[in-house]
C-alpha cells in the first residue's frame, strides 16, 4: 500500500502537537498512568513516537487494517509500550471494552463517510468517562460541488439544515462538519445521560488535502467546569462549538527561524513585527506574508523542524 | 328491590390522563408537527386556497429556546364559534361539520402537543372580529375537578387572523431538548418538517424554525418520455375513487439501480444516513408515512420481496383525499397508517403491484447495472404534483376486476436481452485491497469499479494470447 509522507506534513505535525498540548491539559485533572492510547498511527506511527517521548507512561494501541503496513509498523515500532493490533476500526470499535480504564482515541479518518460519524457516536457510548476522543475528517468541498443531493442523502440526519447543499468554501464546509459532530455527539449522549463530549479545539488544515480534526473529553456534565477551567487559559481552546482555527503554517527555513526565534512571542502585530525582522516578503504580497506569518507566531512552539540527518 | 351498593361507579375521565399518559404516544418532533397541522386545517377554513400555490401566503414560525415554545401563524385563526371544540379533549359528536379536506379527526392534537412541553399555555387568536386568549395554567392541569378555562379579550391586538401558541414552564427534559440538544433537535425537525410537510410547501406554505425557512424535500420518480408503446423507464400509476376518498398512487424509479459494487459496500458500512427508498403515503396533502420499508407498505408479503439495499432506488407516494378526515386510514398521532383500514388494505395490494413490476425489473438486471444506467438517460426526475399533471396524457386501463375499482397506468419496462449462445458470463471473487491495486495499475484509479477492472484485465489477456 502506497502512503504519503504523513510524518513529514508540517501542518498535520502542528495539530499532533495540539494533542500533545490537549493530553497535558487533561494531565491536570487526573493521572495519564490511567489511560490507554488508540490510535491509526499509519506506517510510520508518527504520533506514537510522540507521545512516548511526552507521556512514556501511556500505554498505547495501534489500529491497522492493511497487512503489509502492518509489517511496516513491526518495523518501525518506537517503543515496548505500543501495541500493534492488525485489524479495521469497525472491529476495534466492536471488540472494544474499555473495562472502566478511560482512553485517548483518535479516529484519525482520510475520508469523509456517514459511517465515521457512526463510529464515533458508537464511541462515545463505549469509552469510560474522563476519556478523550479525537476525529479527524477529510474536508473537501470540492468533492461535493455540485453534488448537493448527493451530500444530502449521505449526511441528512446529522445535518444541522438537512435540505441546503454544503457550503463550497472550505472554513465554512469544516464548520458544517463540526456542527454535524456535535449534532452526533448530542444524538450519542443525550442531555439525559449524565456525561457529555465536551470539545476542547478544533481545527482545519491542508497539506494538499483539507481535513477536518476536532478533540473532545467524555465529561460528567456536573464536572462540566472542571474541563473548562483546565483548558480556558489555553490560547487554542475551542469549548463552545465556536468556529475551528487554521493551521496554515508557512514553510520557514531554519535559519529564517533561528531569526525569528528572538522576536516571539508577540503579542502586538505579530505579522507586521516577523515580517520586519525577516526584511521581505515570503509570500504574495504584504497581507498574505503577515497572514502567513502570524499563522507562525501563533504555531511556532507545535512547529516541527525537519533536517537532514546522518543515517 | 331496596338499595344496593351497587349503584354505579364513577367512570368521568382524569385530567392526569390526558396530561400524562396519551403524551407518551407521540414523539416531540410529532407532536409539533400536529400543531403545524392545525395551522394547515385553520387555511382551509379561509377558504382562499385555490390554483396551483394554494397555501401561498401563508406561514407558521416555530421558536424554540431553554424556557420556551411558541408557534405562531397566519393561518386564519381559531373562530369562535369552534372554540368549545378547539380546546375540549377529544371531539364530540355535536361538532358542526368541518371544511372539506382538514384532517383534525380526534381533537387532541394541540392539547397534547402543549401538554407534551409545558405546565402553561397562552393560545391568543384572532378570526375576523374575535380576538381572545385563553391560558392554561399548572393549577387548572392539577384540578381534576375543574375543567373549563376562562376565555379573555386579547390583551395584545394582532395584525392579522391567526393563531400565537406560547408555552412555558417547560418540562426538564423538554428544555434539555430545547437547549443542550437544541442543534440535533432542529435538526431533526427541520428534517421531519422538510419530508412530511414537502407537498404542502411545494403549494406555497411557509415554515421557520428559529427564523430559517424550511425547504422541501420531495421524493422525485424517473420518466422518460416515449412514444406510446415503447418499453421505458416509467413509474406505474393507479388511481382511485372510493366512499368519498380519492387515491392516486404511483411508484417507480428515484435514480438507476445500484451496482454490485455499490449493495456490497452499503452492507458492509452504511453510506447513506437517509433514503428515498420506500413508501411515503399522504393524507389531505400530509405526508404520514414517509419512506416505509416495512411490511406496513407491502415490502415482505404477497410475492413482494423484503427491502433489502437492492432496491435502493425504488420509491412509492399514495395520497388519499377526502372532504372527511374520518375516512382518511390515519392513526390518532396523523403519522401512522391505520392498517386494518379496508381502503387501506386494497390499495395495498395496488402497491404490491406496482412495487412487483419495479423488484421484478431490478431482479432481472442484477450485475447489468451499467446497461441498466443507460435507459434513464435524457429522462427527467418528476415530483408528484408533476406525474399527477403528466397522468392525465397517458392511457389509462381500468381495473374493474379488483375489489376497489380504479384505472391504472402499467408501463412497459425495459427486459434484458438474453446473453447471445455465444457469449458466456464471468464472475469472480478476489481480494479488496488487490483490486484496488490493480485498478491503480491499470487506470491510476484505486476505485475504479471491480467489474471494470476484471472486464480489463481480461481484454489485456486476450490481446496477449491472440498474437
Amino acid at each position: 500500500m502506497k502512503h504519503p509522507p504523513y510524518h513529514l506534513r508540517i501542518n498535520k505535525a502542528v495539530d499532533r502537537f495540539a494533542l500533545i498540548e490537549a493530553i497535558r491539559r487533561l494531565e491536570k485533572l487526573g493521572n495519564l498512568n490511567e489511560y490507554n492510547y488508540y490510535g491509526l498511527g499509519g506506517p510510520y506511527l508518527e504520533e506514537f513516537r510522540l507521545l512516548y517521548e511526552f507521556y512514556p507512561e501511556i500505554d498505547m494501541f495501534s489500529i491497522e487494517q492493511d497487512e503489509e503496513t502492518y509489517k511496516r509498523q513491526k518495523f518501525h515500532l518506537p517503543c515496548g509500550t505500543l501495541h500493534l493490533e492488525n485489524m479495521d476500526v469497525k472491529s476495534f470499535l466492536a471488540r472494544y471494552d474499555s473495562g472502566g480504564k478511560k482512553s485517548i482515541v483518535w479516529l484519525d479518518y482520510t475520508g469523509l463517510e456517514y459511517s465515521d460519524f457512526e463510529d464515533f457516536m458508537l464511541l462515545l457510548t463505549r469509552v469510560a468517562e474522563k476519556s478523550m476522543v479525537k476525529i479527524t475528517l477529510r474536508a473537501e468541498p470540492r468533492d461535493y460541488f455540485n453534488k448537493g443531493e448527493e451530500f444530502r442523502k449521505k449526511f441528512s440526519a446529522i445535518m444541522p439544515r438537512p435540505s441546503e447543499d454544503p457550503p463550497p468554501m472550505v472554513h465554512d464546509f469544516a464548520y458544517l462538519l463540526q456542527e454535524m459532530l456535535q449534532i452526533s455527539s448530542q444524538k450519542a449522549l443525550p442531555a439525559d445521560v449524565p456525561i457529555k463530549f465536551q470539545p476542547v479545539s478544533s481545527f482545519y488544515y491542508s497539506d494538499g488535502t483539507n481535513m477536518y480534526t476536532l478533540t473532545g473529553v467524555i465529561w460528567p456534565r456536573r464536572e462540566k467546569t472542571a474541563v473548562k477551567q483546565v483548558f480556558k487559559g489555553w490560547k487554542f481552546a475551542n469549548l463552545t462549538w465556536s468556529e475551528p482555527r487554521l493551521i496554515d503554517i508557512p514553510t520557514l527555513s531554519t535559519k529564517e527561524r533561528l531569526c525569528l526565534e528572538g522576536f516571539l512571542p508577540c503579542l502586538k502585530s505579530p505579522g507586521k513585527t516577523l515580517r520586519k525582522a525577516l526584511g521581505y516578503l515570503i509570500d504574495e504580497d504584504v497581507p498574505i506574508t503577515e497572514a502567513k506569518l502570524k499563522q507562525y507566531a501563533d504555531f511556532h512552539r507545535y512547529s516541527p523542524y525537519f533536517l537532514r540527518g546522518i543515517p | 328491590m331496596g338499595r344496593t351498593k351497587y349503584e354505579s361507579v364513577d367512570a368521568s375521565p382524569v385530567k392526569s390522563f390526558f396530561v400524562s399518559m396519551l403524551t407518551r404516544d407521540i414523539k416531540l418532533e410529532e407532536a409539533i408537527l400536529d400543531l403545524l397541522d392545525n395551522c394547515v386545517d385553520g387555511i382551509l377554513r379561509t377558504g382562499k386556497k385555490t390554483g396551483s400555490e394554494p397555501y401561498k401566503g401563508f406561514k407558521a414560525e416555530i421558536e424554540f429556546r431553554e424556557d420556551s415554545f411558541t408557534l405562531s401563524d397566519n393561518c386564519g385563526g381559531i373562530p369562535w364559534v369552534l372554540h368549545d371544540y378547539a380546546f375540549r379533549m377529544g371531539r364530540s359528536f355535536g361538532r358542526p361539520q368541518d371544511v372539506p379536506g382538514t384532517v383534525g379527526v380526534y381533537g387532541i392534537g394541540m392539547k397534547r402537543a402543549i401538554f407534551k412541553m409545558g405546565r402553561q399555555c397562552l393560545v391568543s387568536t384572532r378570526n375576523g372580529a374575535d380576538q381572545y386568549e385563553i391560558e392554561i395554567t399548572p393549577q387548572w392541569i392539577l384540578d381534576e375537578n375543574q375543567w373549563s378555562i376562562p376565555v379573555k379579550s386579547a390583551s395584545k391586538s394582532m395584525d392579522q387572523d391567526g393563531t400565537v401558541i406560547v408555552i412555558g414552564d417547560l418540562y426538564p427534559g423538554i428544555s434539555k431538548r430545547f437547549n443542550e440538544d437544541a442543534k440535533a433537535f432542529r435538526s431533526e425537525l427541520d428534517r421531519m418538517v422538510s419530508t412530511h410537510y414537502a407537498f404542502i410547501i411545494d403549494k406555497g406554505f411557509e415554515v421557520r424554525i428559529n427564523g430559517d425557512v424550511i425547504k422541501p424535500r420531495p421524493t422525485k420518480l424517473i420518466f422518460k418520455d416515449v412514444p406510446q408503446g415503447t418499453s421505458a423507464i416509467q413509474p406505474y400509476i393507479f388511481k382511485s375513487k372510493s366512499d368519498g376518498v380519492d387515491v392516486f398512487m404511483t411508484v417507480g424509479f428515484t435514480r438507476p439501480i445500484p451496482s454490485e459494487n455499490e449493495i456490497a459496500g452499503e452492507q458492509e458500512e452504511k453510506r447513506y444516513s437517509s433514503l428515498d427508498a420506500g413508501w411515503t403515503v399522504i393524507c389531505n396533502d400530509r405526508a404520514v408515512l414517509y419512506c416505509d420499508r416495512s411490511e406496513l407498505t407491502g415490502w415482505g408479503e404477497a410475492g413482494v420481496p423484503r427491502y433489502h439495499t437492492q432496491f435502493i432506488a425504488i420509491s412509492g407516494i399514495v395520497e388519499f383525499k377526502a372532504d372527511d378526515a374520518s375516512k382518511l386510514p390515519t392513526t390518532t398521532t396523523k403519522r401512522g397508517i391505520d392498517a386494518s383500514s379496508s381502503l387501506y388494505l386494497q390499495v395495498k395490494n395496488k402497491m404490491r403491484e406496482g412495487m412487483l413490476l419495479f423488484t421484478n425489473y431490478t431482479n432481472k438486471w442484477k450485475g447489468r447495472a451499467e446497461e441498466s444506467k443507460k435507459q434513464v438517460e435524457l429522462s427527467e426526475a418528476l415530483s408528484f404534483e408533476e406525474i399527477k399533471t403528466k397522468s392525465q396524457s397517458l392511457p389509462f386501463k381500468s381495473t374493474k376486476r379488483y375489489v376497489l375499482e380504479g384505472e391504472q397506468y402499467k408501463p412497459s419496462l425495459p427486459m434484458p436481452k438474453r446473453l447471445e449462445p455465444t457469449k458466456r458470463r464471468i464472475s469472480f471473487v478476489k481480494e479488496a485491497t488487490e483490486v484496488e491495486k490493480v485498478g491503480e495499475y491499470l487506470f491510476n484509479n484505486a476505485d475504479a469499479e471491480p467489474s471494470e477492472v476484471g472486464e480489463r484485465c481480461f481484454d489485456l489477456m486476450l490481446k496477449e494470447a491472440q498474437k
